[in-house]
Order: structure tokens, then C-alpha cells, then sequence
């Protein structure tokens, strides 16, 4: 039940996201986190939950790197 | 680079027992065969993650009720439909005639009761965490257009108070894979007391299989330490999301809430505060569970006390075409995903 989905906004009118998964486009409530069109977005039952940022896979294994060594 | 799949296949170290408690993971960890890949030292089991699986059959009596009373129609989401009740599901209801929808978004009931203001429309408010905030929104908006024929029917549980009832009651688990989207509302900080009370890891996890082996690996080299770790940056921050947080504060307020098969636990779920109460369809005292089949072990294999393979009706008597316990219904539920996945012990 907790499935979400990252998607991109493509237009935003007031409160309302219109949100495109891989070309199938669905509006989402964006009244939870600032978004602007073109952002990546985590969106949940209909809501838009969080704004993606970019995460560098380096930084992961640089935090295992150092587990290792503790 | 560290291989971490070298490392898991033949880790040889104490034997592990690690939870995850999301029917999201679940559903990922047995599709991509994670299992398989790791060590005979490291098990996975799965936990009270699946909203759906923990709902008490009182709730769903009282959908179906609500269901069959005149003027009113009960919206779900779609996995809800076919959880039995005491006596039967929504879906069954459905067939017979009463009036059930199944909606995408909480957020669709607002333009259905704006075109039906005769009709009082219920919503199934199941979740955790992550869903509340859509319900939070749906009153919010509800009360800002005037909307009065609309209402939840809550079943909002919270996470904290289940992992530490696990750890206290089933025992024996040496981390947790912490529920992502859980922590993208709260922030990973709301596991850090109970990683310190049980000295135990807890690692925030993505969904891919690579994010989930990543997780697992943290967790296995943080055996026995207590420490909270996120792995799931893009999404999840410590604080999680404070504007959602609010939202759900001010509607909601914390509750004793049934969980099945680990009875009624002290403030582990959300209801709707009393100044809002007019649009409660009446989720107090909803606590007692009566399982459809006395041979039924969804409560153990909730509990990661058994595996689904321990329960005499998995696979034969109990299959996704005839459920007959919650964790075969949904598609996150442990039966469901086992059987579906030939997932093995």
C-alpha cells in the first residue's frame, strides 16, 4: 500500500500537478512539498510526497566503504 | 569497491535474522530473488508491513455495513476490496449489491461528493505513515470547499509501537530494513530511540534490488550496534517531510489501535480528532478480529513467527484465487508474495 511512484511534473496549475510516468500522465495533489514543473517527484495514493534529488551512488558506497571499516 | 554480492552469498559470520516491515519491500525482495542470493546465515523475514494484512476483521464489518446502508458508498483502494470479514469482504458486499468504489486517490472522493451531494461517501482510510497525509489533505480540502457528505472510516496504523512490540514479543531479529516511504513522511529519525533501546541497526532502504542489497550488507556489518542509517537519500531526509507532519497533526491524533494477530497496542494508530468528528463513519472501538478460517496462521507469519510455508492452507486451501487470510489477498501481503514468487524458506 505504500508503493510510490517517482515521476516528473510537466504542468502545474495552483495545487494540482500533472505528473508523466514514462508517458502515462496523472494529476497529483502537490499541496505537501514545493514543486515546480520538470522536478522528479515521489508521488503516493495521489499526493506528491517528495521532490527527488540527485544522489551520487558514490556516496552509498562510501558510507559502506566506511562500515567496513568500523 | 566492495562486492557486495560476493559478501552476502558467502558470509559465514553469526546467523542474522533481519525484518523488513513494508509490503513494498516484500513484494521487491521476493520478486527479484533476493533471498537466493544471500548466505544460508541470512534470513529474511517479513513483518507487519502490509496495512492491508493488519486490519482487524471488525473494520472490514463495518465497511461492509456502511456499504449496504442506504444513500452511502464505500471507496477503497483496491486491495482492501477482497480482505475478509467475519462473515465477507467488501467484493462479496459488491456482488450483492451493495455500493463499493474503487478509487486511485482519496482526493477523487471530493468531486465525487461535490456531483452527488444526496450521497454520503466513505472512504477505507487504511495505511501507515506514508498514506495519512493523503487523508489529513482530503478533510483540509473538504472543510476549505465545503464538503459535508464525505467521510473516512480509519484504519491508520503507525510503526513505531508494532517494531517495538515485535522486538519485545517475537523476538530475536538483529535489524530492520526500515520502511522508505514510511521515512519519507516521518524521517529517518523515528527509528533512532528503538535502535538504541534494542541495540540494533535499522538501515532505510530504496527498492531496487540493488538498494536493497546495499541494506542488507549495512545491516549484517552493523550486527549487534545500534545505529540508524539512510540509504535512501534521494527521497528521505532525518526530519522527513515537516509540512506533511503537520498536516496529519492537525487532523489526527494518536489512538490504541488492534493490530492482528498482536492484539490492541497503546497509541499505535491515528484517528481523527474530536473537533472533527463529524467526518469519522465511526472508527472507534473497531478492535476485535475474528479470522474467516480457525487454521488460518496470518498472525504468526505477521509476527515472523513462522514462515507463510508454515501455515497448513498455503498454496492448497488458501491461494490468491481464494484467499483465505489477509497476507494472500494483497499483492504486498508475505503469503501472496511466497506463493506467487515460489519464494522459499
Amino acid at each position: 500500500m505504500c508503493v510510490a511512484m517517482p515521476g516528473k511534473v510537466v504542468k502545474l496549475e495552483g495545487t494540482v500537478a500533472t505528473v508523466d510516468f514514462s508517458g502515462n500522465t496523472v494529476r497529483a495533489e502537490a499541496g505537501l512539498v514545493k514543486v515546480k514543473p520538470g522536478d522528479y517527484v515521489l508521488v503516493h495514493a495521489g499526493i506528491i510526497l517528495q521532490v527527488l534529488t540527485q544522489t551520487d551512488r558514490d556516496a552509498i558506497v562510501e558510507l559502506l566503504e566506511e562500515m567496513d571499516q568500523l | 569497491m566492495i562486492d557486495i554480492i560476493r559478501f552476502l552469498r558467502e558470509y559465514n559470520g553469526p546467523s542474522m535474522r533481519l525484518m523488513e516491515v513494508c509490503g513494498t519491500h516484500t513484494a521487491e525482495i521476493s520478486h527479484s530473488g533476493i533471498p537466493r542470493m544471500l548466505s544460508k546465515q541470512i534470513k529474511l523475514i517479513s513483518g507487519p508491513g502490509c496495512p492491508v494484512c493488519v486490519t482487524v476483521t471488525d473494520y472490514i464489518d463495518k465497511l461492509v455495513e456502511l456499504s449496504k446502508t442506504p444513500d452511502t458508498v464505500v471507496a477503497s483502494f483496491g486491495d482492501l476490496l477482497r480482505v475478509p470479514g467475519s462473515r465477507e469482504s467488501l467484493s462479496d458486499a459488491k456482488g450483492d449489491g451493495a455500493r463499493v468504489h474503487m478509487l486511485y486517490s482519496p482526493m477523487d472522493l471530493l468531486t465525487l461528493a461535490k456531483e452527488h451531494p444526496e450521497t454520503r461517501y466513505v472512504f477505507a482510510a487504511v495505511g501507515f505513515e506514508t498514506t495519512a497525509p493523503a487523508y489529513a489533505l482530503l478533510i483540509s480540502q473538504a472543510l476549505e470547499q465545503g464538503i459535508d457528505n464525505l467521510q473516512v472510516l480509519t484504519s491508520l496504523k503507525t510503526m513505531p509501537p508494532v517494531i517495538d512490540w515485535v522486538c519485545k514479543n517475537a523476538g530475536n531479529i538483529d535489524g530492520f530494513l526500515a520502511p522508505g516511504h514510511v521515512s519519507v513522511v516521518t524521517g529517518s529519525k523515528i527509528f533512532e530511540n528503538l535502535s538504541e533501546k534494542y541495540k540494533i541497526p535499522f538501515v532505510v532502504a530504496g527498492f531496487e534490488p540493488q538498494q536493497l542489497m546495499d541494506a542488507i550488507y549495512a545491516l549484517v556489518k552493523r550486527r549487534g550496534k545500534a545505529g540508524v542509517f539512510n540509504l535512501y537519500p534521494s527521497v528521505v531526509t532525518k526530519e522527513g517531510n515537516l509540512q506533511a507532519q503537520q498536516l496529519v497533526q492537525k487532523y489526527f491524533e494518536p489512538c490504541d489501535a488492534a493490530w492482528r494477530g498482536m492484539g490492541t497496542l497503546p497509541d499505535s494508530g491515528l484517528v481523527l480528532r474530536k473537533e472533527y468528528a463529524r467526518f469519522d463513519a465511526g472508527s472507534r472501538g473497531l478492535n476485535q478480529d475474528h479470522e474467516s478460517n480457525p487454521n488460518c496462521r496470518c498472525a504468526e507469519v505477521l509476527m515472523g513467527k513462522i514462515s507463510p510455508h508454515g501455515c497448513p492452507l498455503f498454496g492448497r486451501a488458501c491461494t490468491p484465487q481464494s484467499p483465505q487470510g489477509a497476507c494472500m489477498v494483497s499483492a504486498e501481503g508475505s503469503c501472496f508474495q511466497y506463493l506467487t514468487n515460489h519464494r522459499e524458506d
